[in-house]
């Protein structure tokens, strides 16, 4: 029997992959899981671009890093330009009713940072330096919009619109019977669909992922690459390209379930954002009846929203211990399973009654 | 077959009804479906496809319990091989050949590729449709799309087949080969029950029918059973003889016929009895007495008629 299931199950996954693959009005989901690559690999032409203007004015404008660093607060301009030579860029701006005061900048470069040094009244008044992205500064960035926009947004919707579709968009289409009417427990014809889903959705998100990550370490040095890649590069990639396949089968299995039950994707999908957006405010049970509890703990870098949100709403944050990885494995699969068997008992009762959709 | 009961070779309704919500789709049926070819007839909204769904498992009765075979439509594994269903519903999965969309349904039954290709084969060449095999659905006409259906209810060979409105958008000539291939799946034992407008068609093909009107069951059997039921319509025969005025004026004297006229300028008379019994022994007896009779016909026992009868205007077609 287990046999005869086995191959139905791929019989309906051979089915389902391409129209979870092509379908035209999935376009939106590859834009969801591809964007964020796009976006980055412009910073990462930015960066590029930026770095060669900076190293092409080094050359008209050579200066030491370490005789920059010398340069000191209260510092005459006179000694400051007879330090580091003339900027590559000066601006200077009048203010005051009578404009006798002025405000002068100091543009220079060693080629990986901005210097800019800010003169008031002959004298340095600040020092500003931007320094090129490090992997350091990108891994946070990545750490924050991956957890915040690539789980929270991209995965989660493109998992409502992978996966609301397999049961729901069939009864739009009025083509479900095609699969009713085989000798198939529903059990099976719900695995198949969630498979054929949970397929798709992992090629379409880890391969997002993977593109972020390719996108985003472009710009750096070989070197940098490979010194970050031996020290916890592979690891930290795997996390996310686990995290982001656990996440497609966490929503999938909700998603799947609440196509079984609601016609309409913005209630389930609403509600579900809701549930997971507000994790950060519930008491530590109920926190674990989520989806984004167990993979923000499975991530390597832990983003802190915190600083950003508002002081009141700040009180409200309740403290979880971060579960841990096996334990976050564990209650995602517990959490999964759950919400499939669910989904399995709804399945056993679903009738065909196109004419009401 | 010995030891199997009624219920066992037959698709039985046990006081069955179907609400959704506040609409009434079936109400209390009770059926028992014997093999061959049994036609459900009735107008929109009467309950055919309601009847149809039920049988094979895509919606649940609200009351009463269904026994396809002995097989209750819950159980989707032994019912899905026993039963084929061609549905009014045009769709199909997407991209997919006539001959991807049998075979791809087959697969779902665990056969092996070698086979679906086989049986998927065998069921498009029955139904004529080789040469479009290869051709997407989405670009078939109506009647292409209503055979693959069809075949694909016909491709796992299955004991029971409900077709919804089969003949819809078939040209003269594969409506006559597809009857004939319902006739010989009949004559295989076969269960083959069809839904249909087309009264005169029903008349054709049918073993038996199934009036509905409302989601009430208002008769059911061989149709010259049913309309012999309907006392209230004097059965209305159609006598050819030469001695046409002295045929309706003997029949006269018979308590039991209601109403003679001549019809075709006298070569006929149309009797009008409320006991056909007692009619056709009394035809008898004028034969034997020396009037020559050329042929019998009866006019209204047909579904057309019993349709009429029963249902009324309301759906008659």
């Amino acid at each position: 029997m287990t046999k005869l299931w086995l191959a139905q199950v791929a019989s309906v996954m051979r089915l389902e992959l391409k129209k979870s693959f092509f379908a035209r009005r999935g376009l939106w989901i590859y834009l969801l899981a591809f964007g964020p690559a796009l976006l980055y690999l412009i910073h990462a032409i930015d960066v590029t671009r930026d770095h060669e203007h900076r190293q092409a004015l080094l050359k008209s404008h050579p200066v030491e890093t370490s005789t920059l660093q010398l340069i000191e607060p209260r510092m005459p301009e006179e000694k400051v330009l007879a330090l580091v030579g003339e900027p590559y860029q000066r601006d200077t701006f009048r203010f005051g009713r009578r404009q006798l005061a002025t405000f002068t900048r100091l543009h220079y470069t060693d080629g990986d940072s901005d210097y800019s040094i800010g003169i008031v009244n002959g004298v340095v008044a600040r020092i500003d330096r931007q320094d090129r992205c490090n992997v350091e500064k990108d891994s946070a960035i990545f750490a924050t919009v991956f957890q915040f926009f690539y789980l929270r947004l991209a995965v989660f919707f493109g998992c409502v619109g992978i996966f609301m579709n397999l049961f729901r968009g069939e009864m739009l289409d009025k083509s479900l019977h095609f699969y009713l009417l085989a000798p198939m427990r529903r059990e099976v014809l719900l695995a198949g669909k969630y498979f054929a889903g949970l397929f798709a959705a992992v090629v379409i998100f880890t391969l997002g992922t993977a593109l972020q990550i390719a996108a985003l370490s472009w710009h750096f040095e070989p070197g940098q690459v490979a010194a970050y890649m031996h020290a916890t590069g592979w690891s930290d990639i795997a996390s996310y390209l686990g995290v982001t396949a656990l996440a497609c089968a966490g929503y999938g299995s909700i998603f799947l379930a609440a196509g079984l039950v609601f016609k309409n994707p913005i209630i389930p999908a609403t509600a579900v954002m809701l549930w997971e957006g507000i994790n950060l405010f519930l008491p530590a049970a109920l926190k674990k009846i989520s989806v984004i509890y167990y993979l923000q703990a499975l991530c390597p870098t832990v983003a802190a929203p915190e600083s950003d949100i508002n002081p009141l709403l700040r009180l409200l944050i309740s403290s979880a211990e971060p579960p841990a990885a096996w334990l976050a494995l564990t209650g995602l699969a517990v959490v999964t399973l759950i919400v499939l068997a669910v989904a399995g008992l709804r399945a056993r009762q679903l009738e065909i009654n196109y004419g009401t959709e | 077959m010995s030891g199997v009961s009624i219920g066992e070779g037959r698709v039985t309704f046990d006081n069955v009804s179907r609400f959704y919500g506040e609409v009434l789709g079936v109400n209390r049926v009770t059926l028992a479906i014997p093999p061959g070819i049994t036609s459900l007839v009735g107008p929109n909204g009467s309950g055919k496809t309601t009847l149809m769904n039920l049988m094979t498992g895509l919606v649940r009765p609200t009351r009463g319990e269904i026994r396809v075979l002995g097989i209750p439509p819950d159980d989707s594994e032994p019912l899905g091989r026993t039963v084929g269903y061609s549905t009014q519903f045009d769709a199909f999965p997407r991209g997919l050949t006539g001959f991807q969309v049998v075979a791809s349904f087959l697969r779902l039954f665990g056969y092996d590729q070698t086979t679906c290709g086989r049986l998927a084969g065998a069921a498009i060449e029955r139904l004529r449709m080789t040469d479009a095999a290869d051709r997407k659905v989405a670009a078939y006409s109506k009647g292409m799309r209503q055979r693959i259906k069809l075949a694909l209810a016909i491709a796992h060979d299955p004991q029971v087949l409900v077709l919804d409105e089969p003949l819809n958008g078939l040209d003269p000539l594969v409506r006559a080969e597809t009857i004939a291939l319902f006739r010989e799946l009949a004559a295989q034992g076969k269960h083959v029950i069809v839904s249909s407008h087309v009264l005169h068609e029903v008349d054709q093909i049918s073993d038996q029918v199934i009036l509905l009107s409302n989601g009430y069951v208002v008769a059911e059997g061989q149709i010259q059973g049913v309309r012999g039921e309907i006392q209230e319509q004097p059965m209305q025969v159609l006598i050819r003889t030469n001695r046409s005025s002295a045929l309706a004026s003997r029949l006269f004297e018979f308590d039991h016929v209601v109403e003679a006229r001549l019809e075709e300028g006298g070569a006929a008379v149309l009797i009008k009895t409320r006991d056909s019994g007692r009619f056709y022994r009394a035809l008898n007896q004028l034969a034997l007495d020396g009037i020559d009779i050329e042929g019998v016909m009866p006019v209204d026992d047909n579904v057309n008629s019993v349709y009429e009868y029963l249902i009324g205007g309301e759906g008659s077609r």
